[in-house]
């Protein structure tokens, strides 16, 4: 046990390392796809039949098939036409167009639960479309929907471990490293596991603890 | 395209993992759910397992079995550690749903049950059992899903499905678009086929309360 106290003081720096990357790469593909998620809700809620079918059959793609597919498609696909996408940015890409499809239908129910009345005031004092969303609508869709929306970035947590095919040295491509260093499988895995358990169990803590505060306010 | 036929292998070996790993996770996910209601301390144990394998990633999950086991002494070849991982992973969400779905089953009809004579065991296969799976359908289809998308995980450690073998085309071909194209193509349809009879399924189980 002395033992593993020596060599884990020789991982966690290295995962540590991984784990904030994990997290800043998916903080950035958390906040695209929530702007991605509000295009598509409005492509969705529109009058324009060729927008509510466009913003189905997204939704429909990036929920019916893998991350790792996703991935895949978007990191090689510009490369045999010729061009060359870095990985970091094929991997948050991915992340954001994937989340944008299920930030989209969390933001729906947001969106519904906003009484008509208030759009319409808004439109009697000839706030513009725009603003209305910005100032009337967004904040409290936000305030709404947000247990949901922590719930989604943990997901996201755990749907980036495979940014890790893509050369990317997230928290799981750190901890395959360091396998294929010490030849200690077991330990490392276990210890990079705990890493996201730590990384996954403090937001859902912190999300529960923004939604009593919010619930003792209102 | 004389690839196809590797792909439609492929798309056999897809199938095969991720709906015996769903099965096996339904039935351990029952069991879970079963011994939750039947065991009074066991709540402590079902809520750590949940806790564990929806805090982790299922790649993490992956690679702890297929190159950590062996260290213990249990060497699985790669097959058999996609299903066991999706089995164990599928099992987490598969127990939770069974939970809400349990949780359904009005209260009165227990009492009830109870009033007349009914046993424990024959309460929970003759009242809650029938009535909860009918309720829990288009959810556990759900969970299919979610089980035939984290199957392309499997490909990560050499399991020769739909995503490997894409990839391995690409490599032989150096055409990256129609590989990767079909590939998405093949789990959309997948999915959207999967997600289709579990709302036909969950319609026809649930004809009796709509009388």
């Amino acid at each position: 046990m002395d033992d593993f106290g020596v060599r884990f003081a020789l991982y966690w720096p290295a995962l540590l390392d991984g784990a904030l990357t994990t997290l800043w790469l998916c903080l950035a593909g958390m906040l695209l796809g929530f702007v991605l998620g509000v295009l598509i809700y409005l492509l969705g809620s529109s009058r324009s039949r060729g927008c509510v079918a466009f913003a189905g059959v997204y939704v429909s793609f990036f929920r019916g098939t893998p991350m790792l597919a996703q991935l895949l498609l978007l990191f090689y696909l510009p490369a045999g036409l010729g061009m060359d996408v870095p990985a970091l940015v094929a991997a948050g890409l991915a992340l954001a167009l994937n989340t944008g499809a299920y930030q989209s239908q969390i933001l729906r129910s947001g969106f519904a639960a906003i009484p008509a009345g208030q759009l319409e005031a808004a439109a009697v004092f000839s706030i513009g479309r725009w603003r209305t969303l910005l100032h009337i609508q967004l904040p409290q869709v936000v305030r709404l929907t947000l247990p949901a929306l922590i719930s989604e970035l943990i997901d996201v947590i755990k749907v980036s471990a495979v940014v890790s095919v893509i050369s990317i040295t997230d928290l799981m491509r750190v901890s395959q490293q360091l396998v294929s260093q010490t030849y200690r499988p077991l330990e490392v895995y276990l210890v990079a596991a705990l890493f996201y358990l730590a990384l996954t169990s403090l937001l859902a803590l912190l999300g529960r603890q923004l939604e009593r505060r919010w619930q003792a306010r209102s | 395209m004389n690839h196809l036929p590797d792909f439609g292998h492929a798309l056999l070996v897809t199938l095969g993992i991720s709906f015996s790993g769903a099965a096996l996770g339904l039935l351990l996910g029952f069991t879970l759910n079963a011994l939750r209601l039947a065991v009074p301390g066991f709540i402590a144990v079902y809520r750590l397992y949940v806790w564990l394998v929806r805090g982790t990633p299922f790649l993490a999950q992956l690679l702890l079995i297929y190159f950590g086991l062996p260290v213990l002494g249990v060497t699985l070849d790669a097959i058999e550690a996609s299903i066991l991982a999706l089995c164990l992973y599928s099992a987490a969400y598969f127990a939770e749903l069974l939970r809400s779905a349990w949780a359904s089953v009005p209260i009165g009809q227990l009492e009830a049950a109870q009033v007349h004579g009914l046993s424990g065991i024959q309460t929970f296969w003759h009242i809650q059992t029938p009535q909860a799976l009918a309720f829990a359908l288009p959810l556990l289809g759900n969970q299919v899903i979610l089980t035939i998308k984290e199957s392309a995980v499997a490909s990560i450690i050499t399991v020769p499905e739909l995503t490997m073998t894409a990839g391995q085309i690409v490599s032989n071909t150096f055409s990256y678009v129609v590989p990767y194209v079909l590939l998405v193509l093949s789990y959309w349809l997948l999915t959207l086929l999967v997600g289709f009879a579990a709302a036909a399924l969950g319609r026809r189980a649930t004809r009796y309360l709509r009388g």
